[in-house]
């Protein structure tokens, strides 16, 4: 009988429910959006802020000493401190290894460069290399992910192409460097000629350099299995009080803050996460880049569960005036009720039931319609899809529970105190 | 000692006087009409009595309990069991056919039982139209599926606040008939009305004027079909 009642009150007062349902979608869907976008923004934001490039630089201990001090534009092979070249694998399994975008090594050196008189910088790097790593895992990293932006004529290369090379804009332009062309590299008593596969623009000084795999330059130098320096692409947490300090000495804090930290993405506690797994490593935040990452990244994110928020209490509202009116235009009916007998709670009961049935009904709809405001959203602001997470369901189930009670509480009070002798006869 | 006794009532709202020392007595098996002019205070009595309203002043003994100062729950429990009411509007739930309006008064009273609800709605002479809504049916029927609701859990005592009040002379005609039957099978039945002829079927007549009783009319000529005849 209890079901009959409630759906017979579903289906003879269609135009309203229908109202009710569509008030729960909308809140439903907006907080499934958002929900959804904000759960993969860290990822989408991350994807367009990489642009700006790496945020942490690895070098080995007494070099970037110097590096510091002076500034120094390395000469040929001016220092004789190096990283392994395999350990760099470790970088991708630590602690906050999910926060690693990408990556890249170089080993750089002083070359002539066909008939140019001045010294040029050559770079080894990874382009897209494979890693397999320890933990099972495997991944693709380097320069083609990390300078997403560069501007390339001809094509990236590839870690197989050991007979080519991508020459920077700049120095092209200078020595009249075209694709397809053929160059001469001279290191010392060395010489090898590689094909121009690409011309990059980089807006920086890397314009005036060439890169090529890293094994070439790692013969041409003699340092078969070693790196100079890493640059790495971090997800971070913006700076606070507690990480500047660590930044200063880590061995200053306390127990209890040295987890918290440890276990917090600032770009230090990164830092020093990295230095545990390469031998002899110093890593150094590029400082301005990851500390606006990590706010953008924050800000976005507070800005969306303000919405969410927002818009929940928007429906909220909406439901309860639409369920306090529909329920004050049934006062008959519920006062009929008790006056047959039925004390608060089953009344109470009943039109919750049939409000709850409603907002679930709006809840399934909102959810599904909430993806695909996702996808939009994805799709406009970030040209890419959103990642559905499964998660987002338990939670817009309980939000869409607590916002259809929340709005049921005035139609409820007004049950409670409605007296049947006041309804039944029409005054 | 009636089935209801009401003991110096007065009901008070704010500066009117609605009911002023009403006493009275029904006994078992009784058909009692309430008349007089609007206003008087018909409605507020019948609220007092059906459970829904409580006396200012006064004690309303029900079937051996004072209900006049039991809580609402109670309240509503007493009405459940012992009270069966017919509106004059009659309060049909809407979405409901009328045999489901039947069967919730059921519902909240016990259990459920299509069986005896279409028992009840035959009474009425409504058998075949158990599965209509309220909004397919004319007044007199909604007021019979009204009336089928109010005796659907045996209740002690019918009261019915003036139930022919929205009907045409056909319809009030077979309400009375049926009343007159439950009467016969020795329901204790209070009608409240306007109409002199409904209050020419009850044995009593008890005319209010101010919120108190003018005068009570014993019906010595109980009209036609009253008789043993039925
Ligand atoms: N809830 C209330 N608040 C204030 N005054 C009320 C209330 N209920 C009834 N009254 C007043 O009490 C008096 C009696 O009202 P009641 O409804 O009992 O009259 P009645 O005899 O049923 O009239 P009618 O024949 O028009 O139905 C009226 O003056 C009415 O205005
Ligand atoms: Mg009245």
């Amino acid at each position: 009988m209890f079901w009959r009642m409630v759906k017979g009150a579903l289906f003879r007062q269609k135009g309203k429910m229908a109202m009710i349902a569509f008030t729960v979608a909308l809140g439903a869907s907006l907080s499934t959006a958002m929900l959804n976008v904000m759960l993969d923004v860290g990822d989408k934001v991350n994807q367009e802020l990489k642009a700006y490039g790496a945020n942490i630089n690895v070098m080995p201990k007494g070099a970037s000493l110097l590096d510091d001090l002076y500034g120094v534009r390395e000469g040929g092979g001016v220092s004789d401190k190096y990283l392994k070249e395999s350990e760099l694998g470790g970088i991708k399994t630590i602690f906050w290894a999910f926060n690693i975008v990408d990556f890249a090594p170089y080993l750089e050196t002083r070359v002539r460069v066909n008939a140019l008189e001045d010294e040029i910088k050559l770079a080894g790097t990874w382009f897209s290399h494979h890693l397999e790593l320890p933990t099972g895992e495997s991944l693709d990293t380097g320069m083609v992910n990390m300078k997403n932006w560069w501007d390339v004529s001809g094509q990236w290369l590839t870690d197989q192409d050991t007979d080519g090379a991508m020459v920077g804009s700049l120095l092209a332009g200078r020595g009249g460097i075209q694709t397809g062309d053929s160059i001469r590299i001279t290191s010392g008593s060395q010489s090898v000629s590689l094909e121009v596969k690409g011309i990059f623009h980089a807006g920086s000084d890397e314009d005036e350099q060439i890169f090529v795999p890293l094994p070439v330059v790692q013969e041409l130098t003699d340092r078969e299995g070693f790196v100079s320096r890493v640059e790495v692409s971090a997800l971070t947490t913006p700076d606070n009080e507690l990480s500047r300090r660590a930044a200063q000495n880590p061995k200053s804090l306390s127990i209890k803050e040295w987890e918290t930290w440890y276990c917090t993405a600032y770009v230090s506690a990164i830092c020093y996460q990295i230095d545990e797994v390469v031998t002899d490593s110093v890593s150094k935040p590029i400082r301005q880049v990851a500390e606006s990452e990590g706010a953008i990244l924050e800000k976005t994110q507070l800005l969306m569960l303000l919405i969410t928020v927002l818009c929940l209490v928007g429906s909220a509202l909406g439901i309860s005036n639409l369920v306090t009116a529909s329920v004050m235009e049934r006062s008959k009916e519920i006062g009929l009720l008790k006056a047959v007998g039925a004390n608060n709670a089953p009344v109470s009961w009943l039109i919750l039931t049939e409000i709850l049935c409603t907002g679930i009904t709006g809840g399934v709809a909102g959810y599904f319609a909430g993806l695909g405001f996702a996808q939009i959203i994805g799709h406009s602001v970030f040209g890419s899809a959103v990642d559905i997470k499964p998660m987002v369901i338990p939670i817009v189930a309980v939000l869409v529970f607590a916002v259809t009670l929340a709005g049921s509480v005035p139609s409820i009070r007004y049950i409670l105190s409605l007296r049947p002798a006041e309804v039944l006869h029409g005054r | 000692m009636g089935m209801l006794e009401l003991i110096d009532i007065s009901k008070i709202y704010g500066s009117v006087n609605a009911l002023r020392n009403i006493g009275l007595t029904v006994d078992q098996g009784e058909w009692l009409a309430i008349m007089g002019p609007s206003g008087s205070g018909k409605t507020t009595l019948m609220n007092i009595v059906g459970c829904m309203d409580k006396p200012s002043q006064g004690a309303v003994i029900l079937d051996g309990v004072n209900i006049s100062k039991e809580s609402a729950k109670n309240l509503t429990a007493i009405r459940r069991d012992k009270i069966g009411l017919i509106f004059q509007q009659f309060h049909l739930i809407s979405y409901l056919t009328a045999l489901e309006n039947v069967m919730a008064a059921q519902y909240y009273h016990s259990m459920p039982d299509e069986g005896e609800a279409l028992e009840a709605l035959a009474r009425v002479g409504l058998k075949d139209r158990a599965k209509h809504f309220p909004s397919q049916l004319s007044g007199g029927e909604q007021q019979r599926v009204c009336i089928a609701r109010a005796l659907i859990n045996y209740p002690m005592l019918i009261l019915a606040d003036e139930p022919t009040g929205n009907l045409d002379e056909a319809n009030e005609g077979i309400v009375l008939e049926i009343l007159r039957k439950l009467h016969q099978d020795g329901s204790t039945i209070i009608v409240v009305t306007h109409d002199p002829e409904v209050a020419e079927q009850a044995q009593r007549t008890v005319v209010l004027e101010h919120g108190r009783i003018a005068r009570i009319i014993r019906n010595t000529s109980p009209g036609p079909g009253a008789g043993p005849s039925l």
